[in-house]
């Protein structure tokens, strides 16, 4: 499952490679480095078993999983982004616009169903916007977020007026609340949502398409594909799940405000290259995503119940970054040497 | 392309990104002349400069990084660091001859280790400075367990105090920053270097300047820039903690970005990185005077931002897609 759940683009327009050239092929596998974290983490969370007896225990994952899987939706989007080619900074913004549209409409008693759905379409439409600037216009991603990460907080300002809204209904607290089995309903959600995601990154067009713009824009463009197109969708649809995450977080924190999601913009970004994706784009895989932003929950929860002191987390969980990013770089092989 | 010699110079600068920038300028300054007239006042224009001191020396040094095709988002982490460092020195009772090196030497350490990070390990910048950024501000906020530095020192007070008509030392430091990089960009083998490398590493790798070289100077620069920043945004505001500065890294990258730097790196000037500055502050401290909610402000810098984007991007726009971009790593 690991090897066929990477989408690259090997076998569209290269010749089949020689002998020696699947042995480097081995060596520069993209699925090494997620196999590198899920080690590192296995021992981490063996130590951390060891240490603290409330690690292995129910309660702990449960908590574990909600935060994570607000976080792994955002993730799954930025999965999209980078592996076109491009870069979300906005999509914390985006987090907290959705947000505070789902406190506004809920203030005004609207039924719980219309707030998803606000909150779900102001999501795509921030998304959609960055996907008609970046696709259609062709500008680069990391300046157009950068321009709509701060329109983005004002607006989420100007609707909200600055305040934090709380008293929501029952019925959107209700995803926090649910379980099935025992696993949080927000969990099985995200679940589900990278299950859709691992099929339109394989099995569509769209998804095939993506990859070949984030590999070489140029080339698909003279390829005929509709790249812009293809771009506006990725957008769209990191918008899309950053509303659901901006809804998750609405219920399991039962208040909205501007600035919600600022955090998990950086961490978006950070669990997509954990998990060994090339930030230059063309490659991607929902499972390596998955564990990258696993690994970032499970450290941070470990840590935690070790007793050590939050800064130092976010500190260690930046090292786990930089190492396992560094020994991915060093098991592909310096490509820098081989131009 | 059809242009005929005696208009050349016109066209040459009409389309130059500089240009639009100054017009941009010109039209919100005709703008803020209708509409708040104070804006013009020797008061407020004193006030405007000392607000552009930190950004535009923290800028300079982002625009060598961005020259060389990287991109920093630790830089706020590193004016923290300094910052509160220098404060609690200061406050320990160092003086300011041992403590102003030593924060200069700190930024620049923490550059030298984005630097290495990205030179030796190969870690993509935005993934590098992530992580470091991440790191730096864990470790301070440990140190300071999120406390205020509620006072300075003395001599770092009177740095910080206006003088010379309002304008005070991070306006004059900026001006010599500035003028010193461009000396170093446009005059020295290692800031040609910079736009070379910048342009195309692989090709500059190849006529003989070091891989390693220029992101050790992009980012060892940007550190010690950062660091004198550090001394201002410290002395002008008087109080520091661990969160000081968080996404001030953003606010540079965008104003940067507005003077009209090519974030694949290779191009940029000082000039449109002081016009992009220039915009950024003028149209925040216009909002003020202009007594617009906070949240306009955002909603007008992000504009801001976007439209500096597109203008710059206006001239590839027209023209039909083009091979001359190259996918660098």
């Amino acid at each position: 499952m690991t090897s066929s759940s990477s989408a690259s683009l090997q076998k569209f327009g290269d010749s089949p490679p020689k002998f020696s050239g699947r042995m480097m092929n081995l060596r520069r596998s993209d699925n090494l480095q997620p196999i590198v974290v899920m080690l590192l983490v296995l021992f981490f969370c063996i130590y951390a078993g060891y240490r603290s007896a409330d690690f292995w225990s129910t309660l702990n994952w449960q908590l574990l999983a909600q935060p994570l899987a607000e976080a792994g939706l955002v993730s799954l989007g930025m999965m999209f982004v980078i592996a076109s080619g491009g870069i979300d900074l906005s999509a914390g913004a985006i987090i907290g616009v959705a947000a505070v549209t789902a406190g506004v409409t809920a203030h005004h008693n609207l039924p719980v169903p219309a707030v998803e759905v606000a909150a779900l379409v102001v999501g795509s439409l921030c998304g959609a916007f960055n996907g008609l600037l970046i696709g259609v216009l062709r500008l680069s991603s990391i300046l157009v977020t950068l321009g709509s990460m701060i329109l983005f907080s004002g607006i989420a300002l100007a609707i909200s007026d600055g305040n934090s809204f709380a008293g929501f209904p029952d019925g959107l607290l209700w995803w926090n609340d649910a379980a099935f089995f025992g696993v949080p309903l927000e969990f099985l959600l995200f679940f589900a949502t990278a299950a859709v995601a691992a099929v339109l990154l394989r099995y569509t067009l769209w998804g095939h398409y993506v990859i070949a713009v984030g590999s070489n824009r140029i080339a698909a463009r003279y390829s005929g594909y509709p790249v812009a197109l293809a771009l506006f969708g990725v957008y769209t649809l990191q918008g899309l799940l950053s509303g659901m995450a901006g809804i998750l977080l609405v219920a399991r924190l039962a208040s909205a405000r501007a600035d919600m999601g600022q955090g998990l913009m950086l961490m978006a970004i950070a669990a997509v290259v954990l998990g060994g994706a090339p930030i230059v784009g063309g490659s991607a895989s929902v499972i390596a995503t998955l564990v990258g932003v696993a690994a970032f929950y499970i450290v941070q929860d470990g840590l935690l119940l070790l007793d050590v002191p939050p800064f130092v987390q976010h500190a260690l969980t930046a090292v786990l970054l930089l190492v396992s990013v560094a020994t991915g770089n060093l098991l592909r092989g310096n490509r820098e040497d081989q131009r | 392309m059809k242009s005929s010699s005696s208009s050349a110079w016109l066209r040459a600068n009409f389309h130059r990104h500089e240009t639009k920038l100054a017009s941009l300028l010109l039209v919100l300054g005709i703008a803020l002349a209708v509409a708040a007239p104070r804006f013009f006042s020797s008061v407020n224009l004193a006030l405007l400069a000392r607000s552009m001191g930190v950004l535009l020396i923290v800028s300079v040094g982002m625009l060598n990084v961005i020259l060389a095709g990287g991109i920093d988002v630790s830089a706020g982490a590193v004016l923290a660091v300094v910052s509160v460092l220098m404060v609690r020195l200061g406050n320990h009772g160092l003086p300011a001859s041992a403590v102003l090196p030593l924060g200069l030497l700190t930024g620049a350490a923490l550059g030298a280790v984005n630097a290495a990070l990205i030179a030796e390990l190969r870690i993509p910048p935005i993934v590098a400075t992530l992580g470091t950024a991440g790191l730096f501000r864990g470790l301070l906020l440990e140190w300071t367990q999120g406390e205020w530095e509620s006072s300075i020192p003395a001599w770092l007070n009177s740095i910080g105090s206006p003088r010379w008509g309002g304008l005070d030392a991070s306006v004059l430091a900026a001006v010599v920053v500035a003028l010193a990089t461009a000396w170093v960009l446009h005059r020295t083998q290692i800031g040609r270097a910079l736009f070379r490398y910048g342009d195309s590493p692989l090709a500059a790798v190849r006529t003989g300047i070091s891989p390693r070289q220029p992101i050790y100077f992009a980012y060892i620069s940007l550190g010690a820039l950062t660091a004198i920043g550090a001394v201002f945004y410290a002395a002008q505001l008087g109080a520091v903690q661990g969160n000081a500065a968080n996404g001030y890294e953003l606010t540079v990258i965008a104003a940067v970005v507005l003077g009209g730097a090519d974030i694949l790196g290779g191009r940029g000037s000082l000039l449109g990185t002081f016009l992009g500055v220039l915009l950024l502050c003028s149209l925040q401290q216009a909002l003020v005077l202009l007594h617009v909610a906070t949240f306009w402000q955002n909603i007008a810098t992000g504009a801001i931002v976007l439209l500096g984007v597109i203008l710059s991007a206006a001239p590839r726009l027209r023209r039909r897609p083009v091979l001359q971009q190259s996918p660098s790593a």
